[in-house]
């Protein structure tokens, strides 16, 4: 805390972050009068590891263990859309089957992504109950992961150019389904505790108008939240999404709290879209891609993009026909969510409204760093 | 406000999520990414494991004097330090001589410890 002007002793510079509980590797730097927020500078960079460099020194399989990394909170999806831009470089295709296996692993990751989000969320409205709960029955979900792909966190690049590295075990398909009973009842129970803990604290709180969220760049339940549909799952459909019935929630009021409920909707969507694709998927044994050296990548350039927990994310690759990228450009959403968006819905907000904003735009440091 | 209450008396009654750690654990799958076991017998010294590896963790060494006539040709040394648990040397290994384990208890004090010789003991 610094004061500002040695004559207002009610303004002075907050930092809000890098050492907060739960800001994560961030900080925002608040100015502030009083109670009141005047306005707010995000002060990015603590967590750059410089990916687009160290992925054109690897080839494709090193690359796709590497694009777990990108997001700690969410792994796989980034694997999916690091092979998608391979396999679209290198034209091949992928057995049925594996497309399936990739969207069910997808749609998990976007669950327990959403858990831990519910759990940071809660933490900062002071809601402990709300953080153990969504923690504890995201371990849940972390057994599966450990149980398809050998790692609890990181799966280690489980989709790869190609399909998957080994195909599920055969106990898995009953062991999802215990999984998502667990889930329903968990979301239920979140129910029961919304009206008196989440809602008092977020309506109302960091409104964002769909003219702001479109003119700020917010994408995924961000602006969804905000009252425009749309989602690249039904917008430019990848994988085995156009097969599949779900629904995307949208909300009018583009608040904290609209943010919240379009998360919860989505949790359900989710559990929906691993049914549907336990209930279709192709019975047959999968032959799991070995990885290769001196594999070339046809020449070309291709941009990738797909929807992930936190909005919409692409990866532009570029090769020039060696085992390795020429060039790979990481779009990550959280990128305008933290820094153009947040800064605008800090501006003149009450300074006990930070952690409701903060942790309703879901942001994730590592992907934005990258 | 009622369901809270209800919601509060029912986890008394609850078995808890966790289990107590040292004393009981929870079953690790078949597959899990652990610490590396590597066989010489088996290994034909192609060195693909050195080349995929993403960190670098693996360098092919020679062998000691005593070793050598035995084994004459270069070894992977694995510096666990370094190692992410990918597991791509696993699958690329054409004899199945790497192999991950599910040992998980890899914590340690002596950095010395985190280097693993293609031959246990004596390689100094």
């Amino acid at each position: 805390m610094r004061k500002m002007r040695e004559k207002n002793p009610t303004s002075y510079e907050l930092l809000f972050g890098p050492a907060h509980p739960g800001s994560g590797n961030f900080s925002v730097r608040l100015r502030i009068e009083g109670e009141r927020v005047v306005s707010a500078r995000a002060d990015p960079g603590y967590l750059h590891r410089g990916f687009e460099k160290l992925m054109e020194y690897r080839n494709a399989m090193q690359n796709s263990v590497l694009s777990d990394r990108l997001c700690i909170l969410e792994p796989l999806n980034w694997n999916l859309i690091h092979a998608e831009a391979v396999d679209e470089l290198t034209q091949e295709e992928i057995p049925e089957k594996a497309k399936y296996i990739r969207v069910l692993m997808v749609e998990l990751s976007r669950i327990q992504s959403h858990l831990i989000w519910y759990g940071a969320m809660s933490m900062g409205l002071g809601f402990d109950t709300g953080f153990k709960l969504a923690f504890g029955y995201r371990d849940y979900i972390l057994d599966l992961f450990e149980l398809i792909t050998g790692g609890r966190v990181y799966p280690a690049g489980y989709i790869c150019p190609g399909g998957v590295r080994r195909d599920l075990p055969d106990s898995a398909e009953g062991r999802i389904r215990k999984v998502m009973i667990k889930m329903e009842e968990m979301l239920q129970r979140c129910e029961n505790f919304e009206t008196t803990t989440i809602l008092p604290r977020t309506r109302g709180v960091g409104t964002l108008s769909l003219k702001d969220a479109i003119r700020l760049g917010a994408t995924g339940p961000i602006i969804r939240a905000s009252g425009l549909k749309t989602d690249v799952r039904r917008d430019d459909p990848y994988e085995i999404y156009p097969e599949l019935d779900f629904e995307i929630p949208v909300r009018r009021e583009g608040d904290a709290y609209a943010r919240c409920m379009i998360r919860r909707q989505e949790l359900r969507e989710s559990i929906n879209i691993v049914k549907q694709v336990l209930d279709r998927m192709p019975k047959e044994k999968l032959k799991p891609v070995k990885p290769k050296l001196n594999q070339k990548i046809p020449e070309g350039e291709v941009y990738v993009r797909n929807e992930i927990a936190r909005g919409e994310a692409g990866i532009y690759m570029k090769s020039t026909g060696e085992d390795k990228p020429y060039r790979c450009k990481i779009r990550g959403p959280s990128l305008l969510h933290m820094i153009p968006v947040l800064e605008h819905l800090l501006k003149g907000c009450q300074i006990a409204d930070v952690p409701a904003i903060y942790w309703s735009l879901n942001i994730c440091p590592a992907d934005m760093d990258r | 406000m009622l369901g809270t209450i209800y919601e509060l008396l029912r986890n008394l009654f609850k078995k808890p999520m966790t289990v107590r750690f040292p004393h009981e654990s929870i079953e690790i799958p078949n597959g899990f990414r652990g610490e590396h076991y590597y066989d010489i017998d088996k290994c034909i010294s192609c060195g693909l494991c050195s080349k995929i590896c993403p960190n670098r963790a693996i360098e092919m060494i020679e062998m000691p004097e005593k070793y050598k006539e035995k084994y004459p040709k270069s070894y992977p040394r694995i510096d666990i330090g370094k190692c992410c648990f990918c597991g791509l040397c696993e699958d690329i290994c054409p004899r199945n001589s790497l192999k991950l384990t599910k040992n998980f208890f890899l914590s340690t004090f002596d950095p010395k410890s985190v280097i693993k010789e293609p031959i246990k003991n004596d390689m100094d």
